[in-house]
């Protein structure tokens, strides 16, 4: 079993007549325990030049192995031009846009197949390319097999 | 009024791999394709459900809506047994369960009045969710 912690810090002194100072901190555990996860897909790093969009994690088969365990991703947006953004969507909901610098965190069950999580540059961002970090730190993920 | 906020995130490990891990990013939250600081935000709120119901926790039509948007939700589970969780819904795509003690920090295109984010908690017990929009 492994120690993994997520934190999260949001500060502002100027957002509300309080000043904004929040902190969340919690160890990744594998679902409805309090057992670390174990498995990761590691950071992989993306120079992306098209407006196609991918799925950056292996494609849910029809029973995925990872279905409602607990799994979190992270993507981060490591363009600095404040126009270039990627738009985050699981299956056909758009999610919302990664904008330069931002990033999520956030649980994913994969439900069911087609269930992926894909990204997808605009237009500016691609044509000059923009750079995308990702990670999913898991208890269970379907690889494609080698028939596939 | 354009306002100063960062949000950081720090992930680590020192035995998920034989390579330490040591996660860190830090951004200053702006409007979408601007670099003008966000300027709204629904405050730290707190929610607890009663019934094991899906419940609307932002409504897509009360807030400004369109791709164009930079909405970031912070959601966190209050609870402490282990085993309870919210499923976290935007429209009508499940994203994933925030079990006890469990965030989350995502951004989120209200692009039509359906794009609610839902939350679904595992139990009819007394659930507890902490939440927060910041938005442009």
């Amino acid at each position: 079993m492994a120690t993994t912690t997520a934190s999260l810090t949001i500060t502002s002194a100027d957002l509300v007549g309080d000043a904004l100072s929040l902190s969340s901190t919690k160890e990744l555990h594998k679902a409805g325990t309090t057992t670390g996860l174990e498995q990761t897909t590691g950071m992989t790093t993306l120079h992306l030049t098209a407006t196609t969009q991918l799925d950056i994690f292996p494609v849910l088969p029809a029973t995925p192995a990872g279905q409602n365990k607990q799994a979190w991703v992270y993507i981060c947006n490591k363009a600095t031009d404040e126009t270039f953004y990627i738009t985050v969507s699981i299956a056909a909901t758009n999610i919302g846009r990664l904008y330069a610098g931002d990033y999520l965190f956030m649980p994913y069950s994969q439900i069911a197949q087609k269930a992926d999580i894909e990204i997808t540059p605009n237009a500016s961002a691609a044509s000059t390319g923009i750079d995308v970090e990702y990670t999913m730190i898991h208890e269970g993920l379907t690889y494609p097999t080698s028939g596939d | 009024m354009a306002a100063t906020t960062t949000a950081s995130i720090t992930i680590n490990s020192t035995d998920l791999l034989t390579d330490e891990l040591s996660l860190s990013t830090s951004t200053t939250l702006t409007g979408a394709g601007i670099s003008t600081g966000i300027t709204t935000t629904g405050g730290l709120g707190r929610k607890t459900t009663v019934s094991a119901s899906q419940y609307i926790l932002f409504d897509a039509d009360d807030y400004p809506s369109g791709p164009d948007m930079a909405h970031k939700i912070y959601l966190k589970n209050t609870e402490t047994d282990a085993g309870l969780y919210f499923l976290i819904t935007h429209n009508s795509e499940d994203i994933g369960r925030l079990y006890a003690g469990d965030w989350a920090f995502f951004p989120w295109n209200n692009h039509d009045g359906t794009a609610d984010i839902k939350i679904t908690p595992s139990t009819s017990a007394s659930h507890t969710l902490e939440y927060m929009i910041l938005t442009d």
